[in-house]
């Protein structure tokens, strides 16, 4: 009965998306503003490149993995829509993977469902599929990471983890909390890892915060009990996939692939507006060479969170991966509302063990963060489309948009029943297991 | 369990199988339909049919490509010799030798359309041909050719032109230099748009003594450098007007190229037209700094101060419980 519901939600939700598809052709044929992404011409030009076989890299602004550009060959071919049924179909994936990793998990049906629908009728994550933006494909990834882990499967995991980190670098934040759920007590040759049902009564974290901050910078005590197998496994194997295909890239495209696809990623400070609230001091200091000390203060906050959310939630694996990408799209130097979606996939993970009620914490956490986008918006609008000097007051927009999230964020922590994904398997006796 | 482990062990051999096919045929060379017309370059294998058209798909087609063969930036001054060395250009012998004086164009009106970084440049000129200056001519074809050079701080999208180019509403157009989308004016260097427009066949022969001309070009602003008042004036200069009519039956390479003057003369006010661009201010740098990182720092110890909290907290009320 259940599976029939799930299905007939899926159906409608793939319906939904194949109508926004053709919707959006028809809205580009017929009208100035088109619906679809101008990242998807992009995409698509940088395709068609490939199909000629040369490097997808001469279409400037194109600045992803060339397998994403191998993925859209078909656009030249078949139809230019193709990428837009194939994110849509990932962001599909997305659905079915967060019900299998919910249901893994021992959650109810009824939230389950309605876990599942937050993703799917969510018109921030259907709009970005069908408008053809590609990162449908990386959340899919990394759920599937997730499944792969709870399913023992380490190896699997680690490929697919040094796949999308190729693809996409922001889920290099979560190398670390999946590091430590990398535990020797929870994970087991030849055994899958048993996994904490949600009706489980709360435990607290395992050990305290100032514990596993001691653990952090004692380095004999990391090296102690840090490097077990299937850490060093993770992290080989990972490393090694994302490094193939860095070279592999490198060898058939040259320093643009690198430059492009990667390095430019890691150093890029955009002065054009933006959400971010570094956008406008970029932009003051642009003519001037920003100096070490300064990056490395302006990088100080991302560093602390990262670290303090990870010490503190890293065995609840998606909820601190969902602060964590929060906090990481909030604190960044450039901020656009397709970054959104790295963190919509992954609250869904989360709302079961959420004390919060929609009345009136939910409605106002979700009225303060859409509130704090428009009223950017506004700004960006008369500056941008009416040519008026309002580049404090957007800026002020941003900070504010920043302690919206901040609010959010604090909030959803509040509210959050902490819960271990794994529970640890003790040996009483030869050939018996007691869960601990 | 078992139920569970069946979609996802589907799922799995899925993916892997999608991945090893995608990764198999990753060194292939896949031949496709053509590639879409990229704005600014002639293909010499395009499958034309118009022999007329094939005159124009030489190497010179774009002034502008010769210009950027020769010198790097785009200087007005370099520009200037450079017109005065090249043209005229081709075999305007054919065609009677004061044709370029039989032509005259005036600027019927240019103004910038539109309010903030996203505008139109509109021009409308007129085209008068003295009619008695035209004695006995070979058919011929013939097109007028724009070259706005665009100030610095201001720069034309090439997939936006090509957008245009597709619907037909020039028969060439391409732009030229610094295409650079995203970088501000103080690191870019300037370009120029090169506009084709078809004026058809016989067009020195023609009853009509004048013909109109409309263009509309999509241009967008860059950030400006900082400056006190708050805004940035760009100034746009006068664009250039050429002919290049070419002599049909012959070799391709029969054609001829002359600047048209412009009545109106350099002095007129018409081609003068200023885009005000909002820029940054140095007296916020100070306060924007500040404010900027004490602000992230106070979000960061909210979060920070919220986990250790949540964390401490939780294990006391389990040792109480």
């Amino acid at each position: 009965m259940a599976t029939v519901q799930f299905h007939t939600l899926l159906l409608v939700s793939a319906i939904l998306r194949v109508v926004l598809i053709v919707y959006g052709e028809w809205q580009d044929t017929h009208m100035e503003v088109r619906y679809t992404d101008i990242d998807y011409m992009v995409f698509s030009d940088a395709a068609s490149l490939m199909a000629s076989g040369k490097s997808p890299f001469q279409r400037s602004t194109y600045r992803y993995s060339p397998l994403l550009a191998f993925l859209l060959v078909p656009n030249s071919i078949l139809h230019r829509s193709w990428g837009k049924f194939i994110f849509s179909a990932a962001d599909l994936l997305v659905g079915l993977f967060i019900r299998v990793i919910l249901k893994l998990r021992g959650v109810p049906e009824n939230l389950s469902m309605i876990s599942v629908m937050a993703w799917l009728f969510n018109p921030f994550t259907f709009t970005i599929g069908t408008r053809g933006n590609c990162e449908p494909i990386v959340c899919a990834l990394i759920l599937w990471v997730f499944i792969c882990l709870m399913n023992g499967r380490v190896f699997q995991a680690a490929f697919w983890y040094g796949l999308v980190v190729h693809f996409r670098i922001y889920p290099i934040i979560y190398a670390l909390p999946i590091l430590l759920i990398l535990d020797p007590h929870v994970f087991r040759p030849g055994q899958k890892p048993s996994l904490q049902r949600w009706d489980h009564q709360q435990e607290s974290p395992q050990s305290s915060f100032k514990t596993r901050l001691a653990y952090l910078l004692w380095p004999w005590l990391i090296v102690k009990s840090a490097f077990t197998r299937d850490r060093i496994l993770f992290s080989l194997i990972s490393g090694a996939i994302f490094f193939l295909f860095t070279g592999i890239f490198y060898q058939l495209y040259g320093w643009d692939f690198l430059h492009e696809s990667l390095l430019y990623h890691l150093t890029r400070t955009d002065p054009r507006h933006n959400f971010s609230i570094y956008f406008y001091h970029i932009y003051l200091q642009y003519e001037h060479k920003i100096s070490v000390l300064e990056k490395l203060i302006s990088f100080l906050p991302q560093l602390i969170v990262q670290l303090v959310l990870i010490l503190s939630f890293a065995q609840d694996l998606p909820f601190c991966c969902f602060v964590q990408t929060v906090a990481f799209v909030a604190f960044n130097k450039v901020m656009t509302a397709q970054y959104f979606v790295w963190f919509f996939c992954l609250l869904p993970l989360s709302l079961a063990w959420s004390n919060m009620k929609l009345k009136w914490k939910g409605l106002s956490c979700i009225a303060l963060w859409v509130g704090g986008q428009l009223h950017w918006l506004w700004w960006g609008y008369m500056l941008e489309f009416k040519g008026r000097n309002v580049f404090l007051q957007l800026w002020v927009a941003g900070i504010i948009f920043l302690f919206a999230n901040t609010y959010v964020l604090v909030s959803l922590i509040n509210h959050h029943r902490f819960s271990p994904v794994f529970t640890r398997l003790e040996k009483t006796f030869k050939g018996a297991k007691k869960l601990k | 369990m078992e139920t569970q482990r069946r979609p996802v062990g589907l799922c799995n051999s899925l993916l892997v199988g999608l991945f090893w096919v995608f990764f198999s045929s990753i060194g292939l060379c896949i031949c496709s339909s053509p590639v879409s017309s990229e704005v600014g370059r002639c293909d010499p294998n395009s499958d034309v049919s118009d022999s007329s058209i094939n005159a124009f798909c030489s190497s010179k087609k774009y002034l502008m490509q010769s210009y950027y063969e020769k010198y790097e930036d785009l200087l007005d001054s370099d520009f200037q010799d450079f017109i005065a060395q090249e043209l005229p250009f081709g075999l305007c012998k054919v065609l009677p030798h004061n044709l370029s004086l039989a032509l005259r164009l005036s600027v019927l009106h240019r103004n910038l359309k539109g309010n903030g970084s996203h505008r139109h440049l509109t021009s409308s000129i007129r085209l008068e041909i003295e009619q008695e200056s035209i004695l006995e001519l070979p058919s011929h074809y013939c097109e007028v050719i724009i070259i706005e050079r665009l100030p610095s701080g201001v720069f034309a999208d090439p997939f936006e032109l090509q957008h245009l180019l597709q619907r037909g509403v020039y028969s060439n157009i391409a732009v030229f230099g610094d295409t650079n989308l995203e970088s501000p004016s103080f690191l870019s260097n300037r370009s120029a748009v090169e506009v084709h427009m078809d004026v058809g066949h016989d067009l020195l022969l023609s009853h009509s003594e004048e013909s109109n001309i409309n263009i509309e070009l999509p241009l967008h602003a860059r950030y400006p450098p900082l400056d006190e008042s708050g805004y940035w004036e760009v100034n746009f200069g006068t664009p250039d007007y050429f002919m290049r009519c070419s002599v049909e039956g012959k070799s391709h390479n029969q054609s001829c190229l002359f600047r048209i003057p412009d009545i109106n003369g350099s002095d007129s006010t018409l081609g003068t037209v200023v885009w005000k661009i909002p820029s940054g201010m140095k007296v916020h740098a100070g306060i924007v700094s500040v404010v900027t990182f004490v602000a992230a720092l106070i979000s960061a110890i909210l979060i920070a101060v919220t986990s250790i909290f949540y964390s401490d907290n939780s294990i006391k009320h389990s040792k109480e419980s």
